[in-house]
C-alpha cells in the first residue's frame, strides 16, 4: 500500500516525467519547423521515427489503456502509422529520392524516453498521460508534415508529405477531444 | 526511330467528324487475326474509354464554359474514334474467346511496361499486378474447354504467351487498403513513368468494366462465378495501377497527358501493326490525337499559364510500346515474386505478414464455401482428365505448380493454413 510519502514521490516522478516529455516536445516542434521543414533527409528521419514511436505508443495503449476510446485511438493510430511508415518506406525506394540517406531503423533516445515514462506511468493515470504525450507528438507531427509539404526540398516527399498532413491533423483533433472528455 | 506529337500536324477538328458508314469498320476474322493485332485493338478500345471518362469526369469539375465547348468537341470524337475501334472486333467472337485476349493483352502491355520502366518501385507495381493477369489467363483458358467453345485459348494468343498458373487467383483477394501505392510526381519522375501509368490504368479499367458488364450474360453457372471472381481482382488492379499517378496533377495538364499518351500509343500501334487495313486506322485516328493534343495544350497554356515545353520531352518519344513476347520475363518474375502480397503500399512474402494482418480475415471472409478460381480447374480435371495448360518453354518454374494449379500444394496455401490453425 503506498503511504502518502511513497504518493507523494510518485506525484512528483510524473510530474517530472510530464515535465520531460514537454520539453522534449517543444525540441521536436523546433526541429520540425526548422531542418525538418527543408531538408528532406532531416524530414525523412524525422517522419520515421515518428511512425516508430506512435506504433509503439499505440502497442502500449493497447495493453494498458483503461478506457475503450483511449484503446481504439491507439489502434488507429497503430493502423495509420504503419500505412504512413509503408508509404515513407516505397518513397524511399523511388528514382525521385535518390541519394537521400537510408530510414533509420530505430527510435530515437527522446521518443524512447518518453515510451520509457509511459510504460512508467501508473495504472490510474496511464490515459492522461499517453493523450498527453500524443498531443505533444502529433503537433510536432503536423509541424513536420506541414512544413515541408510547404516547403520541402524533394517533391516526392513533398508528396508523401501532403498525403500524411491531414491524417495527423485528424489525429491531432481528435486526441484533443478525448482529452477534454476524458478530463 | 522517334516521334514528336508537338511538331506534328493533325487533322483539324473541325474535319474529323465521320458518318455512320465511315465508323462502322469492317471487322477482322477471330480466326485469321494476328493475336498482336487483336491486343491493339483490345488496348486502343480501353485508351479511348479512358479519354471519354476522364473528359466526362474533368467536365463535371470544372465551371469555365469555354474550357467545357474543348472538352466536348474533342470528347466526340474520341467517342468515334473508339466506335471505329472497338467494332472491329467481330460479333462471331465469342465473349470468352475476347476475354482470352483481353488477358493476352494484360500479361504482354504490363510485361513490355515493367520491362521499360525506368522506376525500380513503379517497375514492382507492374511485376506484381502481371502474375495475378497470368493466372487470370490461365484460369479462363481452362473456362474456355467447359464452355463449349470450339476452339483452345492457344489458337487466340498464338504461341507468343503462354498459358500457365501464375499467383493463384484465390490469393489475390485483398483488403482494400492494401491496394493503395505510393504516387509518382509530375514533376520529379521520368516521363516514360507517366506515361505507362496512363496506359495500364486505362486497360485494367477497360478489363474491369468489361467483366463487370459482361460476366453475368452466360447462362453456365461456373462461367458466371468465374467472371464474378476475376471482376473484383480486377477493380483492384485498377486501385492498384490508379493510385501511382499523382493526384495533384492539374486538370488540363492530366488532360494534355492523356492526349500525349494517346498520341504515343497510336504512333507505336502505326509502326508494329501488321496488317494493312488497320495499320490505316492508326494513322488516321494518331492525325486526328495530335489535334486534340494541340488543343489541350493550347487550353492548358492560357488557362493554367503551364507551358507544354516545360511538361513535354524536348525530342518526343523513342520507344514505341510494342506487343512482343515475354515469356523469359515472365517465367524470372514467376521465380522471384510468386509468394509475394501487398501491405498498404508494400509487397512482402506472405509468409512475412503479421499473424493479425488484415489479409487473412478477408481471405476467409470472401473464400469461405468454395472459390470458382479454384473449382474451374478441379472441373476442367473431372470434364477432361487433366487441367489445360500450353507451354512453350518447359514444365512451370515453380514446384507446387508443376502438375497442379490448385492452390493446395503452395507455400501460399500452407501460410494462409497455419494462421487459421493458430487463430
Amino acid at each position: 500500500m503506498m503511504t502518502q510519502r511513497n504518493e507523494t514521490h510518485e506525484g512528483l516522478h510524473r510530474a517530472a516525467d510530464k515535465a520531460s516529455d514537454a520539453l522534449g516536445g517543444m525540441v521536436g516542434r523546433a526541429s520540425a519547423n526548422s531542418a525538418g521543414s527543408t531538408s528532406a533527409a532531416a524530414f525523412a528521419e524525422n517522419a520515421a521515427i515518428g511512425d516508430m514511436y506512435e506504433i509503439a505508443a499505440g502497442k502500449l495503449a493497447l495493453q494498458h489503456a483503461r478506457s475503450d476510446a483511449v484503446k481504439a485511438a491507439a489502434l488507429k493510430m497503430i493502423q495509420d502509422h504503419t500505412t504512413s511508415t509503408q508509404q515513407l518506406r516505397s518513397a524511399m525506394t523511388m528514382n525521385e529520392t535518390k541519394g537521400i540517406p537510408a530510414l533509420p531503423d530505430a527510435i530515437d533516445a527522446r521518443r524512447k524516453t518518453m515510451l520509457d515514462h509511459l510504460q512508467a506511468a501508473p495504472a490510474d493515470k496511464f490515459d492522461a498521460t499517453y493523450l498527453d504525450q500524443q498531443i505533444l507528438a502529433h503537433k510536432e507531427t503536423v509541424d513536420l508534415m506541414t512544413g515541408f509539404r510547404d516547403r520541402g526540398d524533394n517533391a516526392q516527399l513533398r508528396s508523401f508529405a501532403a498525403g500524411t498532413a491531414p491524417v495527423v491533423q485528424r489525429h491531432l483533433k481528435h486526441m484533443e477531444s478525448l482529452k477534454a472528455q476524458l478530463a | 526511330m522517334s516521334f514528336n506529337p508537338l511538331t506534328e500536324r493533325g487533322i483539324p477538328i473541325e474535319r474529323q467528324f465521320r458518318s455512320w458508314s465511315e465508323l462502322a469498320s469492317q471487322p477482322y476474322d477471330t480466326r485469321d487475326v494476328h493475336p498482336y493485332t487483336r491486343c491493339r485493338v483490345i488496348v486502343m478500345n480501353g485508351i479511348e474509354v479512358e479519354a471519354i471518362i476522364n473528359s466526362h469526369n474533368a467536365a463535371r469539375r470544372i465551371a469555365d464554359t469555354g474550357v467545357k465547348q474543348m472538352l466536348a468537341l474533342v470528347r466526340k470524337a474520341e467517342q468515334q474514334q473508339q466506335k471505329a475501334v472497338n467494332w472491329l472486333i467481330p460479333g462471331h467472337e465469342s465473349t470468352i474467346a475476347n476475354t482470352i485476349g483481353y488477358e493476352q493483352v494484360a500479361v504482354d502491355l504490363t510485361g513490355w511496361l515493367a520491362r521499360h520502366e525506368p522506376d525500380p518501385y513503379l517497375k514492382q507495381v507492374y511485376e506484381f499486378g502481371i502474375l495475378e493477369d497470368y493466372d487470370h489467363l490461365y484460369r479462363y483458358a481452362n473456362l474456355m474447354d467447359l464452355m463449349g467453345e470450339r476452339r483452345k485459348a492457344e489458337e487466340i494468343t498464338g504461341d507468343l504467351t503462354e498459358i500457365l498458373p501464375g499467383r493463384p487467383t484465390i490469393f489475390h483477394h485483398r483488403h482494400p487498403h492494401d491496394e493503395l501505392r505510393r504516387p509518382m510526381t509530375v514533376e520529379a519522375s521520368d516521363f516514360q513513368s507517366i506515361l505507362n501509368a496512363i496506359t495500364i490504368v486505362s486497360a485494367e479499367q477497360q478489363t474491369m468494366n468489361y467483366y463487370m458488364n459482361v460476366g453475368n450474360r452466360p447462362e453456365n453457372p461456373m462461367a458466371r462465378s468465374l467472371y464474378l471472381e476475376i471482376a473484383m481482382v480486377e477493380e483492384q488492379h485498377v486501385s492498384h495501377y490508379e493510385s501511382i499517378l499523382d493526384p495533384t496533377t492539374p486538370e488540363l495538364l492530366n488532360l494534355a497527358l492523356h492526349e500525349y499518351n494517346e498520341c504515343w500509343l497510336y504512333w507505336s500501334c502505326m509502326v508494329t501493326e501488321t496488317d494493312p487495313r488497320i495499320k490505316q486506322i492508326w494513322e488516321t485516328h494518331l492525325a486526328m490525337e495530335l489535334e486534340h493534343l494541340r488543343l489541350a495544350c493550347e487550353m492548358m497554356k492560357e488557362v493554367d499559364g503551364i507551358d507544354p515545353a516545360a511538361v513535354f520531352p524536348k525530342n518526343g518519344v523513342s520507344k514505341p510500346m510494342t506487343f512482343e513476347p515475354n515469356k523469359d520475363y515472365l517465367r524470372d518474375v514467376l521465380a522471384r515474386t510468386l509468394d509475394n502480397t501487398a501491405s498498404d503500399s508494400q509487397f512482402v512474402p506472405v509468409d512475412q505478414l503479421a499473424a493479425d494482418h488484415r489479409f487473412f480475415d478477408y481471405q476467409a471472409t470472401v473464400n469461405a464455401g468454395g472459390v470458382p478460381s479454384e473449382m474451374v480447374i478441379q472441373r476442367h480435371r473431372e470434364e477432361f482428365g487433366e487441367e489445360y495448360r500450353f507451354a512453350t518453354d518447359g514444365a512451370h518454374p515453380i514446384p507446387s505448380l508443376k502438375e497442379s494449379g490448385t492452390a493446395e500444394g503452395t507455400d501460399y496455401f500452407r501460410t494462409i493454413e497455419r494462421h487459421m490453425e493458430n487463430a
